[in-house]
């Protein structure tokens, strides 16, 4: 039994939910906030949300039974008190906090628990059930939960604390019209009011793609700083603005409190707005380019690429400051690991990867045999201002290297067809984790199965057993070992074209005080207060 | 009689031009590069569960078994299950369809507001500087994309001036009116040009007919003269040309309602075409279809009101 693999945390409401005497008389309550968002939200279930702009927002209607502690690098209960892993690692123990109340006033017990947990795993229903593919069966005895596993997991825990596995009251299902699951849970969004969640708010009113309403949950667990029960807001109120210049101008005009994806080209000017407090929340997120690996590109003909001494000298020919000085203006960093974020647990970190050496890379095109002239497609999306000025840069870079660079703008739809198909050399791309665990963006960017390692067609079988054996691997030890070998392995093929990390642009108007956009992207409102 | 037969006649002529667009459509959303597959379940799905989702949406079934389908469940009113949105594509549409006519309607009345007593000033005042200061005015409107001018209005009169809304859309006829002003001035100013130049020559041409010239002779009252033989002669091409105008204003709703984040159907439009919503798309097109199709046939039987030659030819 290895020590580190019994996770035992105790609950942290105590200090979460300490309160002084001095805070209590200065913490504002109540207010709208007024938020300007790029997209708006679907269908905000644990189990159905599928885009960003749903997922992000599940945090705020309904609670998970652990949850990552403020740097992302640990867990802690949230609706579960505490915690254990048995020492076989195939059964996790948890016990849920006292009193625990839906947003309407019903007890949160646990068969909500079991029905939610099931349901999370159902792959029938929603896309992500395959998170909790080690999982055997739920059950609840009291407060007290048990999950048993078929495998050892070493990332279940992290998944407790991600969106799907949100606890949603089996009540309201049973009650809510329908036929099926889908149709239940799109019955109970469409009609909102409390009663299916457990977090700070509930949805109170819903247009779709104009407008969204959050109330606060007056039965929510946590407490804030001056005693009570959070959340601070009494509502929060979104609306859909897609054009970033309007989003910007909503803000400046006083009639939204924060506007987020602020394009990096105005951050400058907001940050010198002294009504505006111009955040740059760290993130998961990366920007990189898939390269095409296969021996011969989609129409047969031979692929320069698949040689990794030219994925490598692109690599080592892109000068990623400079990129991030033309796209962003400077707010971000080169990608220090190959196959994630810096950010997300168990990163290597190899700053600088593949930092700028043009001569290394003439030295390597040559070495190759790379012919002067040879013809490589970078494929954009189309109206990105962004994606034009990445082509226009590397197309300078590479020229010295005898590539002659041409863009081929797509749609979004598009640019997803031709990775999934292999029709392309080299695409932009971007990723944010949404699970508090490497294991997802490993699967993505490497795990041949998963998705042809994004796409580039690289099968490494070394990396695709080591990611099979880290799948199940309790040792942190062992497994963080597993994890810096298989990025050692993919810094070295260098399937993608590693470019940098950027965070969240986020304008935040200057009464507004304890936003936060975590790393994962999720919006949390539960500490937000206004000045009035 | 001869009216009534000439709107029947149009009324029929719809019928194949509905089915033309439906053909059309169905085709041409099917040969965008894409698959809504992807679009539904996003770039990190595996490719397992894009597969399952092409079974589950019927997308592996022949097109012709697509088609039939889209056929007889659109002739019984059924479009389907919007891919996005999950919901039934009528119910959507109908929720944000009036956004849109409201915003269409609102910037045609201002069009005919501003063109029309303006392209009277003009061609009553030839050559003078009037007619040349109200001409520069609009050729600048119609140079400018309709974007930029959106753009334009909202820093100076929303952001600056705090005198309209950055954006949104009210609740009360009132409200809407007022939320709406900067969208419908800013398409109205390109599509006012258009008419003005249009009506200006129009009633250039008309002055100088013989007719006129003869009611002038008569001795008749000016204002007669101008309301009953130049306006209604005048209007005969422009009514043609507003008819035209309010199908492109309707596709022009695409950019204006993403600029002011107004949540019409044409900013819906957008959405369907980038998340490949074949059933949602569909459903859209063939609304605009219907509309613009009523407005031309509307158009039509007033000007076969205007000109009863028509309604003989």
């Amino acid at each position: 039994m290895k020590a580190a693999a019994l996770a035992l945390a105790l609950a942290t409401s105590t200090a979460l939910g300490a309160s002084t005497i001095g805070f209590a008389d200065a913490q504002e309550r109540g207010g709208t906030l007024n938020f300007a968002r790029y997209d708006g939200s679907k269908l905000v279930d644990p189990i159905y949300a599928d885009r960003n702009p749903d997922i992000w927002m599940v945090g705020s209607l309904f609670s998970t039974l652990l949850s990552p502690t403020e740097d992302g690098t640990d867990l802690v209960g949230s609706l579960a008190e505490s915690f254990e892993v048995s020492s076989d690692g195939k059964t996790v123990s948890l016990v849920l906090r006292d009193g625990l109340k839906f947003s309407d006033g019903s007890p949160l017990t646990g068969d909500d628990v079991v029905f939610s947990l099931e349901r999370a795993r159902n792959p029938d229903l929603g896309p992500w059930s395959g998170l909790l593919s080690a999982v055997s069966s739920v059950s609840a005895d009291g407060r007290n939960i048990t999950i048993s596993l078929e495998r050892p997991d070493p990332a279940l825990l992290s998944m407790l604390a991600t969106f799907n596995t949100a606890i949603v009251s089996k009540k309201a299902f049973d009650a809510a019209p329908g036929a099926n699951d889908q149709e239940k849970s799109a019955a109970i969004f469409a009609a909102g009011g409390p009663g299916v969640g457990s977090g700070p708010f509930y949805l109170s009113g819903f247009e779709q793609g104009s407008s969204m309403t959050f109330t606060a949950n007056p039965h929510y667990w946590k407490e804030g700083k001056d005693g009570k029960p959070l959340p601070y807001l009494e509502k929060v109120h979104f609306e859909i603005i897609p054009d970033d210049a309007t989003r910007v101008l909503k803000l400046t005009a006083g009639e939204v409190d924060i506007a987020e994806f602020i394009p990096f080209s105005r951050v400058a000017e907001l940050d010198a707005d002294p009504a505006v407090d111009m955040n740059l929340f760290p993130s998961t997120r990366i920007i990189y380019s898939p390269i095409n690996t296969r021996e011969t590109r989609a129409d047969g003909t031979p692929n320069p690429l698949h040689d990794k001494r030219v994925r490598q000298a692109l690599n080592y020919a892109t000068n990623k400051e400079a990129l991030i000085g033309l796209v962003l203006q400077g707010a971000g960093k080169p990608m220090s690991s190959p196959v994630m974020s810096s950010s997300t647990r168990l990163a290597a970190d190899m700053n600088p990867l593949y930092g700028y050496d043009i001569e290394k890379a003439k030295a390597l095109v040559a070495e190759a045999g790379l012919k002067a002239g040879t013809e490589v497609t970078l494929t954009t999306l189309a109206g990105s201002a962004d994606d034009a000025t990445i082509f226009a840069a590397l197309q300078q870079m590479w020229a010295p290297l005898g590539i002659n660079l041409v863009a081929e703008q797509v749609d979004n739809a598009t640019r997803g067809a031709k990775n999934r198909s292999g029709e392309f050399d080299i695409h932009t791309y971007g990723w944010v984790d949404d699970v508090n665990d490497p294991s997802q963006v490993t699967g993505w960017l490497g795990y041949f199965p998963t998705a042809k390692a994004v796409g580039t067609g690289w099968n490494n079988a070394d990396f695709n057993t080591l990611y099979e054996a880290s799948s199940s691997e309790m040792d942190p030890e062992k497994r963080a070992d597993q994890y810096r070998k298989m990025q050692d392995i993919y810094a070295e093929a260098a399937p993608l074209l590693f470019m940098y990390e950027t965070p969240f642009a986020v304008a935040v108007s200057g009464k507004v005080d304890g936003y936060l956009q975590t790393p994962l992207g999720n919006n949390v409102f539960e500490n937000v207060s206004l000045e009035r | 009689m001869a009216g009534l037969q000439y709107t029947l006649n149009r009324i029929l002529l719809m019928i194949p031009t509905f089915l033309l667009v439906m053909i059309i459509i169905f085709l041409l959303v099917r040969l965008l590069p894409g698959d809504p597959a992807i679009a539904i379940a996003g770039d990190k799905a595996s490719d397992a569960d894009i597969a399952a989702i092409r079974e589950r949406l019927g997308l592996n079934a022949p097109l012709w078994t697509q088609f039939w389908l889209f056929l007889t469940n659109t002739l019984q009113g059924d479009l389907g299950r919007s891919i996005l949105l999950r919901a039934p594509v009528t119910e959507v549409i109908l929720a944000r369809l009036p956004t849109t006519i409201f915003l269409t309607l609102y910037a045609v009345t201002l069009s005919i507001l501003i063109a029309g007593p303006l392209a009277f000033v003009a061609a009553l005042n030839r050559g003078k500087w009037q007619d040349n200061l109200i001409r520069a005015v609009f050729q600048v409107g119609l140079s400018m994309p309709v974007f930029y001018i959106g753009l334009l209005l909202l820093t100076f009169l929303a952001a600056q001036l705090r005198l309209f809304p950055v954006g949104g859309y009210g609740e009360t006829f009132l409200d809407r009116a007022y939320h709406l002003f900067l969208p419908a001035v800013t398409v109205a100013l390109y599509t006012s040009a258009i008419l003005m130049r249009n009506l200006r020559s129009a009633i250039i041409e008309v002055l100088d007919a013989e007719y006129v010239q003869f009611a002038r002779a008569k001795g008749l009252p000016p204002r007669l003269i101008l309301g009953r033989h130049v306006l209604k002669n005048a209007l005969v091409s422009t009514v043609t040309l507003l008819g035209l105008s309010i199908g492109q204003l309707m596709s022009g709703t695409l950019v204006t309602e993403t600029v002011f984040a107004v949540p019409g159907v044409g900013r819906m439009m957008l959405e369907a075409i980038f998340a490949r919503d074949y059933p949602l798309i569909q459903g859209l097109t063939l609304t605009f279809a219907v509309l613009v199709s009523l407005v031309f046939l509307m158009t039509d039987i007033f000007q076969s009101w205007l000109d009863p030659r028509m309604r003989l030819s």
